[in-house]
């Protein structure tokens, strides 16, 4: 089947791709973009190790075809450090030990950001409401929520 | 997960959606969030060749109030009921049963319409291909049995809607539009009651919105699911009140929701009503739990709904 052109803004550059029509979102991030921070785990919507943030929203990329975004801003964990410095979820993240093995966390920290960009000042209820959209096999929640915590503290 | 090969196309108008939908050459689905569809198509459950995207038609956005009702566009991302005003303050239960379905990263995705027309599931369905294939294909796979009970001529899937049993709650009326124009009807009437074939929908009919009557409602949402964060329910009810008696419905059991009107909070009225929907659930070993637990929960779930709203909730 016939690639289709597709263009979005990821990470504040404006890209422009040729995907197949039943391209995922995370295939085209991972294989034609060589982004590799989105992971895919159980590919079916339920994990959210893939999440990445469309116009906002944080959205499974392996439920979101590429063709659907076109036009859209598309934000990766790639795009949170500027100018060499990371983006304060990053340090609170490494601050907090809420890395273990590590799979898991672009997605935590990309749920993360959607939440204190809508919310800056989110309350620990909220914060874990949002993050058990996203699952964590080995480090836990507890260092995770406390990460955020830090993190909404310095924004 | 690789998708098999399809095409996509986005719709600007329902008449356009519906002319796509026409004019493919193969079987043709229509998209919205995506997030019951695509995993579908990725265990090889749904094989489009074509999708047609809903989500670029206005006319499907918004809730809105009109003419004494109030109309949820289908496109409405489920989230949106969990924040809007007018539903939290008069419509309880439907807030409550989008505040339990999925989780909060698929609630903004998944959409109103998606959700009530979702497919039924069943532990030995939503498998992959090769899984299937070694276990052989069942009823609603083209099979010629079940794989839950083996051998009654009885496909048991369950449909697993959150916001339908809040919105049969509420006297819900949806508005499906097809070739032949704009019908309404109430949200009882789209199911079919058998779990292999869940809907009455025609070829290329497309649920448009999504109308409750405007009036203020009493009311709550009840679910039991494995995992708290995000999980299907093994079994949810809602119940709701304007000024005429409560109506009580129980869902995830089955093909559709059963729906009761509670006449009187008398002692022993509720027990024969709570008896009655013990008799009516009939669920067998397609869920992680035993068909009897879920039996019994939906009697709990029944007396939970009803004495929440004899306090006025």
């Amino acid at each position: 089947m016939r690639t289709r052109k597709v263009s979005f803004n990821l990470n504040s550059e404006k890209v422009t791709v040729y995907v197949k029509p039943y391209e995922t979102l995370l295939e085209t991030l991972r294989e034609r973009l060589s982004l590799t921070g989105a992971k895919e785990a159980c590919s079916l919507g339920s994990c959210g190790a893939c999440t990445v943030i469309v116009n906002k929203k944080p959205v499974r990329s392996c439920l979101v075809l590429t063709l659907e975004v076109d036009g859209s801003e598309i934000e990766t964990i790639e795009g949170l450090k500027k100018d060499g410095n990371l983006h304060p979820l990053q340090k609170a993240f490494i601050d907090k030990g809420a890395v273990q093995c590590g799979f898991c966390t672009p997605g935590m920290i990309m749920t993360a950001k959607a939440l204190l960009d809508r919310n800056p000042r989110p309350s620990r209820e909220e914060i874990i409401e949002t993050i058990s959209s996203n699952l964590c096999r080995c480090t836990g929640y507890k260092k995770i929520i406390e990460a955020v915590e830090e993190a909404s503290k310095k924004e | 997960m690789i998708l098999p090969r399809f095409d996509y196309r986005k719709a600007r108008s329902i008449e356009e959606a519906i002319e796509l939908f026409d004019k493919s050459k193969g079987p043709a689905s229509y998209l919205a969030g995506g997030t019951d569809l695509i995993p579908r198509i990725k265990l090889r459950l749904n094989t489009p060749s074509l999708l047609i995207d809903l989500k670029g038609i206005n006319e499907m956005s918004g809730i809105r109030k009109k003419d004494g009702l109030l109309s949820i566009g289908a496109n409405t991302p489920i989230f949106e009921l969990r924040e809007n005003h007018m539903i939290k303050e008069n419509y309880p239960a439907l807030a409550e049963a989008a505040l339990f379905t999925s989780c909060e990263t698929l609630q903004m995705r998944g959409t109103v319409g998606g959700n009530i027309l979702q497919e039924t599931r069943c532990l030995f369905y939503n498998k992959s291909l090769e899984w299937r294939k070694a276990k052989g294909f069942c009823y609603k796979m083209g099979g010629d049995r079940c794989n839950t009970t083996y051998g009654k001529d009885v496909c048991y899937a369950n449909y697993l809607s959150d916001l339908s049993p809040a919105l049969f709650s509420l006297k819900a009326r949806l508005v499906i539009v097809g070739r032949n124009g704009e019908r309404r009807c109430e949200i009882k009437d789209i199911f079919t009651g058998k779990p292999e074939t869940p809907f009455t929908l025609g070829e290329g009919e497309i649920l448009k919105e999504i109308e409750i009557p405007d009036v203020k409602t009493k009311g709550t949402f009840e679910k039991i699911r494995i995992r708290g964060s995000i999980d299907y329910p093994l079994i949810n009810g809602a119940i709701s009140m304007d000024s005429e008696a409560p109506l009580l419905v129980i869902g995830a059991v089955g093909a559709k929701p059963f729906t009761y009107r509670v006449e009187s909070f008398d002692d022993n009225y509720i027990s024969s009503l709570l008896e009655k929907i013990y008799g009516d659930l009939k669920p067998v070993a397609n869920t992680v739990v035993s068909p009897l637990y879920r039996k019994k929960m939906g009697k709990v779930i029944g007396r939970r709904l009803i004495e929440k709203i004899k306090k006025g909730v």
